[in-house]
């Protein structure tokens, strides 16, 4: 891991003092236990503050738009995977980017900590070990216990598109996905999802911290905000909320590479998840697609064949 | 005076009848402030909640009016049904919050009645903290955990009591139902002394943080401190002190409601215009804005920094933007000299 | 006035759906039923749209929302379009509106799907009929997404 942040921090020293950049975007130690935060590095002196660990659980590619001038990115496998899809979208030119590739075997799931030992204090990782002493308790934890749900089916691990790749590559089974968290849920009856979904979207206060940390949503305004015509009126209401949540889902169709940012950034420990994998299934089981594995390609909903399934949806006469 | 917590709990199960009852209580997420109707509801041993209870006098989501039109006559019905209630379990950096709310909601020109309405028929019953968090830092503000302003009663766990102190008349009479009142023993009282002079480990020195932002609308600590901000609402709507909000109406037809729903400044089109004009259209500008109106617009409007230490942001913000850093960074940050 | 109370209680419920249908095919199949005076239940309100591609997913959501106890959606068949690949690149999102929907609990049979030709009037009449006894049997909707003018925060 060590050998990982030195190559980061020299490629950020060296595109930066040639020139070939105006900012490094990567990862930093944020300010509490277990937490990395999003860090742009301007000047050489400073890249001795990028990290690369268990904790480095942002999704970058969304900062890049708004980011003037030539960026190089740290990107892990799912962040370059938003990459190709803003690429495809042309959100972004290429030529202003430099992506720093590296393999990523995961990130942690700090909900899961904080409800077993409270308020974390202090912790540390070690060799895919994570010692954690928190308010309530002190515990030991194995790296795969700990890993974030959507990096347990994650299926690029490695940046699909990279200028440079740092570390090594991690294998990947090529089996094709298998969605059982989805299927499970389908297996349901239509009132226990009902009932289920109810009960996430009771836990909404639309802070919007789900949509904003989505690198996918970047409408200049979000049809939550627009007023005419009005969809949605702040009424924050478990019926209100499926409706704001149902609407960005199915505007991300397609789309949504699965890096899991929206479930990470929720303060309220929604489910979003749920909702965009049962979407990402559907465009793999419907369509044979899934979003943003390279450069080249559209998304889902912009392509279409003369052999789309219909017999699903069609009015049955 | 203590009284112990089986007899504290008969007084709170008889107040249920004629109160509605906030308290906190375990959910999914954490803690919550919810209406329970019983003392064994009641979870004992906590932090605090995730999202803070201003809520209850300044609702997310709240109809201010409702209209009708008949013919050329139009008939306004006002839409605040309040209760009495008692908040209980507020920690004392939330009950300074309500405060400093206080100071918004009324002030020499203006009473905001909805506002009004709900904090004089609640009484608030503040606990102090047994137990600190890393990222508790309310004694920055002067705010001690075991704080008893904005409180109309303060109670201190003693273990299988509550110590209670009567901090203004409304508590008092409150009080007043209270049995079985006994005189703190040498030990308890010590342990009241200890728990009232905790400090919070964690401090932000902000004795000349005011004045330095006078001098800072220009810096250019402002250009690297807002880059990883996401702009979302989750600060916003996770701090005690955070009032602003938005007001539309909803009409259909010949009826409608008039509505205030929470607002952040953080969003980007919270200052649009109807002209269409955005003077604060850079995320730079929202962030100078935030930290300016907390540490030293509200301190020369009020003669208070709008921060109690309560430390939601910090732990709740997706990019883990810590404002104990930033007001670090902006004491630090050099001035330019025009 | 207990003539009144009877009739009432006689009245059937007649399911209120909102009609998609666009303007080339769909929309000319509806209004060949008319001239053809072919009898269709009138529970259907109808809004023109230029192409099924045009459907935003929230025009969907928004007619629920606003009380509609069904949807409908209408375009040409795959082949036909007027804009040539409108109806293409809207089945690939019928596909998935329909999917989610029913994902979060909203029963099948509220949201339906067509393909109807501008010839097909009496075609356009049975898929309204089918619609309108399968949404009926559901009952009014029970507010799944329901936007209400200043509704309150429930507990």
């Amino acid at each position: 891991m060590n050998k990982i942040i030195n190559d980061i921090r020299e490629t950020a020293r060296q595109l930066l003092a040639e020139g070939k950049v105006d900012v490094v975007i990567g990862y930093e130690k944020g300010s509490l236990p277990l937490k990395a935060t999003p860090c742009f590095v301007h000047s050489p002196e400073s890249v001795d503050l990028l990290i690369w660990d268990e904790t480095c659980e942002n999704n970058l590619a969304g900062y890049l738009a708004k980011t003037p001038g030539k960026k190089a990115i740290v990107a892990k496998g799912c962040d370059s995977r938003a990459l190709a899809v803003l690429l495809q979208e042309n959100q972004l030119v290429r030529d202003d980017l430099y992506i720093i590739g590296v393999s990523c075997h995961g990130v942690i799931d700090q909900r899961k900590i904080g409800a077993e030992v409270g308020e974390i204090l202090e912790a540390s990782i070690n060799d895919g070990k994570i010692s954690v002493k928190g308010m309530e308790g002190d515990k030991e934890y194995l790296f795969t216990e700990l890993k974030d749900a959507t990096c347990q089916t994650c299926r690029y691990p490695n940046p699909v598109i990279e200028d440079l790749h740092i570390g090594e590559t991690i294998e990947v089974a090529q089996e094709a996905p298998a969605f059982a968290d989805v299927t499970e849920m389908e297996n349901k009856s239509n009132s226990e999802r009902q009932e289920y979904f109810k009960e996430q979207m009771s836990k909404c206060i639309r802070c919007y911290a789900c949509r904003n940390a989505c690198p996918l949503c970047y409408c200049q305004e979000c049809f939550v905000d627009c007023n005419s015509p009005k969809w949605l009126t702040g009424g924050v209401n478990r019926a209100e909320n499926l409706f704001f949540q149902a609407g960005r889902v199915l505007h991300l169709a397609g789309r949504c590479v699965d890096c899991g940012a929206c479930t990470r950034a929720c303060p309220q420990g929604v489910d979003i998840r749920a909702l965009n994998r049962k979407m990402t299934k559907d465009v793999y089981v419907m369509f044979n697609h899934e979003s943003g594995i390279s450069e080249e390609g559209k998304p889902a909903l912009n392509e279409y064949s003369a052999n789309d399934p219909e017999e699903q949806f069609l009015v049955k006469e | 005076m203590k009284i112990s917590k089986e007899k504290f709990g008969q007084a709170f199960d008889a107040l249920v009848a004629e109160y509605q009852i906030i308290a906190p209580v375990s959910d999914a997420n954490g803690i919550a402030f919810k209406g329970v109707k019983s003392f064994s509801e009641v979870k004992q041993d906590y932090l605090n909640s995730k999202l803070p209870p201003k809520a209850f006098f300044f609702p997310q989501h709240e109809k201010l009016m409702s209209y009708k039109k008949e013919g050329k006559d139009v008939s306004v019905k006002s839409e605040l049904k309040v209760e009495n209630t008692v908040l209980f379990g507020i920690r004392p950096c939330d009950a300074k919050g309500m405060q400093l709310l206080d100071m918004v909601f009324k002030n020499d020109q203006y009473t905001d009645p909805y506002y009004y309405e709900r904090r004089e028929k609640s009484v608030i019953i503040g606990v102090a903290c047994n137990k600190i968090a890393p990222t508790c830092f309310c004694s920055s503000f002067g705010i001690s955990p075991a704080g008893s302003e904005g409180s109309d009663l303060l109670l201190i766990d003693l273990g299988d009591s509550y110590d209670v102190e009567m901090i203004t008349e409304k508590g008092k009479a409150l009080a007043a139902r209270f049995e079985a009142l006994s005189e703190l023993s040498a030990d308890e009282q010590a342990l009241v002394d200890k728990i009232k002079s905790a400090v919070t480990p964690s401090k932000v020195d902000v004795s000349n943080t005011t004045s330095k932002l006078d001098k800072m609308f220009n810096s250019p600590f402002w250009d690297t401190l807002q880059e990883k901000c996401i702009g979302c609402n989750v600060c916003s709507f996770s701090c005690p002190t955070c009032h602003c909000f938005d007001i539309s109406e909803e009409v259909r037809k010949n009826e409608g409601t008039r509505v205030r729903t929470w607002d952040a400044c953080m969003a980007p089109l919270f200052t649009l215009h109807g002209s269409g004009h955005n003077p604060r259209d850079q995320k730079k500008a929202r962030w100078r804005q935030r930290l300016m109106h907390k540490f030293n617009y509200f301190v020369h409007n009020n003669g208070a920094m709008a921060c109690v230490g309560c430390g939601r942001c910090i732990k709740s913000c997706p990019v883990n933007m810590d404002i104990r850093q930033v007001i670090d960074g902006a004491n630090k940050a050099e001035l330019v000299v025009e | 006035m207990g003539e009144i109370q009877v009739e009432a209680e006689n009245k059937k419920y007649e399911p209120k759906i909102a009609a998609f249908l666009c303007n080339w095919c769909s929309y000319a199949g509806a209004d060949l039923a008319g001239v053809g005076r072919v009898q269709y239940p009138a529970t259907i309100r109808t809004i023109r749209v230029p192409c099924s591609g045009r459907i935003n997913p929230l025009y969907v959501l928004k007619a629920m929302a606003n009380g509609a106890d069904g949807v409908l959606v209408s375009g040409c068949h795959p082949g036909d379009c007027h804009y040539i690949s409108g109806n293409y690149v809207a089945r690939r999102k019928f596909a998935l509106i329909k999917s989610l929907l029913n994902h979060v609990g909203l029963e099948e049979d509220r949201i339906s799907f067509s393909w109807v030709s501008a010839a097909e009037g009496i075609r356009f009449a049975e898929v309204v009929k089918g619609v309108t006894e399968r949404v009926s049997a559901l009952g009014p909707n029970n507010g799944i997404f329901k936007v209400d003018d200043g509704g309150a925060a429930d507990e």
